[in-house]
């Protein structure tokens, strides 16, 4: 059983790191902002993590706490500006802000080593390390989720003219929601950085954004296990059929495409709607199979 | 030097220009960002290529790419738009980002396949390499193909949409579907008539720009897919006209920021640049919240 963990232990580590990802895509989803900046901001806490470990020599806890908070602060400059554009606008604003950073990244090479990246940086970061963050970060959201200010969330990405009627600050909820979106982008790119020996601007761009909305679209974009199911299909998809591991992002079109068209949702979020209908069905004594034809007629 | 400089600015702006077109018109119709777009236009310069390879002369495998990668962009709408619109969900915007994506992906996987990720180049000779020089500028037949075929493209488009029925039938989509569909439009054409308009664009825009680079592969919508996004939001998305304006400036500011700044520096400044049009201008900087595609009847 040890020895089979052992053998997929780097695909479950890959697991973790787009679960990571996927939350922090979720936390800005959740409010109904149209953020795709989790790229820009992995990259932000990636850079600044290694920079510190490699050239300061900062013990590891330290620089990914600083990468954090340096994808946190990210979110919150960025939710500023941000406040005046909604929907495609947002989109393709945050998309600018992910380009940006990269092209820094390429262009300041005494710092950030261009295209080559930073080499070489040491690994302190495990499985364990991961899971414990993950563990973390799901409680966070979890927490978030069942307090007022998940609530708040809700109501702004169901109609923000009704959430601000009833009190919403839609201003404050957004830049918390990017300031949580970056915090937990800046912490995942840290940790990668620590993890994988090497970083370079290419692994952040828009093949990056694309897969992590990918997992959150399959997923779900307001349960908390959504991105678990969303990781979880994106990972073991590929391992499952290794023949169509080369066919990779066709396999990923085609799933987007048919979430998107079938199960707008997302795997996870469709779960749980079924099966709270199916409790509230059985506590009024009416079957499943009639209320959904009552539903859809 | 400067005037050269400018000069090849501006064929590199009308290089983005025929590619923003297409991305424009289907948001303007649509209001919904097509990410395919890139892969329909890398589409249109393999289709391209292929022809040319096995033996047909330029000019038919030309004409074969623009009417595929029309058709191919139809058939996205049939497959990844058509069921969103049905639904009408409210997430409208978030949906066809996320299945144009899916598209996107599917193209550029099945043009990895086929190239085993090689970059191709049209055999020399497949267009005649000619230069002219006027008042101490160089500038290539092909150049000055790419400048025709914009000016020709734009004006038939603007042509199209205001004197024509079909074009006033997707002005009338454009504003709402519902009150075109009371008076008796049927949207279903209109949008099959975007579709195909936007993706022969973007093939004529492959084919023109797989021959003036000379390299074709699967990844090359990615930068014209990122420019297209500064160009439209520049222009006022939905603003035709618009958008070729911001390609010619976009273009000719690339050319004055790579020539005079230091290297690496020109991608961060248009991207910057975009990032505070869309705060302060959000409706691009042509003009008020007026979409050029939308408006009204004469």
């Amino acid at each position: 059983m040890i020895d089979l963990f052992r053998s997929y232990q780097p695909v479950f580590d890959f697991f973790l790191f787009s679960l990571g990802l996927a939350y922090s895509q979720q936390a800005a989803l959740r409010a109904g902002v149209f953020s795709v900046a989790t790229a820009g901001f992995s990259a932000l806490g990636a850079y600044a993590c290694a920079i510190l470990v490699k050239t300061y020599g900062a013990p590891p806890f330290l620089a990914i706490l600083i990468g954090a908070l340096v994808g946190g602060a990210a979110g919150w400059i960025l939710s500023a500006p941000l406040a005046r554009l909604r929907g495609v606008y947002q989109a393709i604003a945050t998309l600018a802000f992910g380009e940006v950073i990269i092209s820094l990244a390429l262009y300041a090479e005494p710092v950030t080593g261009g295209a080559v990246g930073i080499n070489s940086i040491p690994k302190s970061i495990s499985t364990w390390h991961l899971l414990i963050v993950i563990a973390a970060v799901m409680y966070v959201m979890h927490a978030i989720g069942r307090s007022g200010v998940g609530r708040s969330f809700d109501a702004l990405r169901q109609d923000e003219t009704v959430a601000a009627c009833l009190g919403v600050s839609i201003t404050r909820y957004h830049a918390l929601a990017f300031v949580i979106s970056g915090v937990i982008g800046g912490l995942f790119g840290a940790m990668q950085s620590l993890y994988a020996y090497n970083i370079e601007p290419g692994q952040f761009g828009f093949s990056l954004m694309v897969s992590v909305l990918t997992a959150i679209v399959l997923g779900g974009r307001s349960s908390l296990i959504g991105p678990v199911f969303g990781a979880a299909i994106l990972t073991i998809l590929p391992e499952l059929a290794r023949p169509l591991a080369e066919y990779r992002p066709l396999v990923n079109g085609v799933i987007l495409i048919g979430v998107i068209v079938f199960l707008p949702q997302g795997v996870g979020d469709a779960m749980i709607a079924y099966f709270r209908r199916r409790r509230d069905a059985a506590r009024r004594g009416v079957s499943v199979e009639k209320r959904s034809v009552v539903a859809s007629a | 030097m400067i005037a050269q400089q400018l000069l090849n600015g501006l064929i590199s702006g009308a290089v983005y220009a025929l590619f923003a077109l297409g991305f424009t018109l289907i948001f303007g119709v649509q209001k919904v960002l097509n990410l395919a777009h890139g892969g329909v236009f890398m589409a249109g310069a393999f289709i391209a290529y292929y022809a040319v390879v096995i033996g047909l002369p330029f000019w038919v495998g030309f004409l074969l790419a623009v009417i595929a990668s029309g058709l191919i962009a139809v058939l996205i709408d049939l497959i990844a738009f058509r069921p969103l619109r049905a639904r009408g969900h409210a997430n409208a915007e978030f949906a066809a980002i996320v299945a144009s994506i899916g598209v996107d992906l599917i193209l550029i996987s099945l043009a990895q396949k086929l190239s085993n990720t090689k970059v191709l180049s049209f055999p020399f000779g497949t267009f005649p390499v000619e230069f002219f020089r006027f008042w101490g500028l160089r500038i290539s037949l092909l150049q000055i193909t790419i400048l025709a075929t914009l000016a020709i493209l734009l004006l038939g488009l603007i042509y199209y949409l205001q004197r024509t029925t079909f074009g006033r039938q997707i002005r009338a989509v454009a504003i709402s579907e519902r009150a075109s569909a009371l008076l008796g439009v049927n949207s279903t054409a209109v949008y099959f008539q975007t579709f195909f308009i936007a993706g022969a664009m973007a093939g004529i825009a492959g084919v023109l720009i797989g021959l003036s680079f000379n390299s074709i592969h699967f990844l090359m919508g990615e930068p014209y897919m990122l420019r297209a996004f500064v160009v439209v939001v520049l222009g006022g998305l939905g603003n035709l006209p618009g958008a070729v304006f911001a390609s010619l400036l976009l273009g000719m500011l690339q050319a004055m920021t790579v020539a005079y700044l230091p290297p690496g520096l020109s991608d961060t400044i248009i991207f910057a640049i975009l990032f505070i049009v869309l705060l302060f201008w959000p409706n691009g900087l042509f003009g008020g919240s007026r979409i050029s595609v939308g408006v009204g009847r004469q």
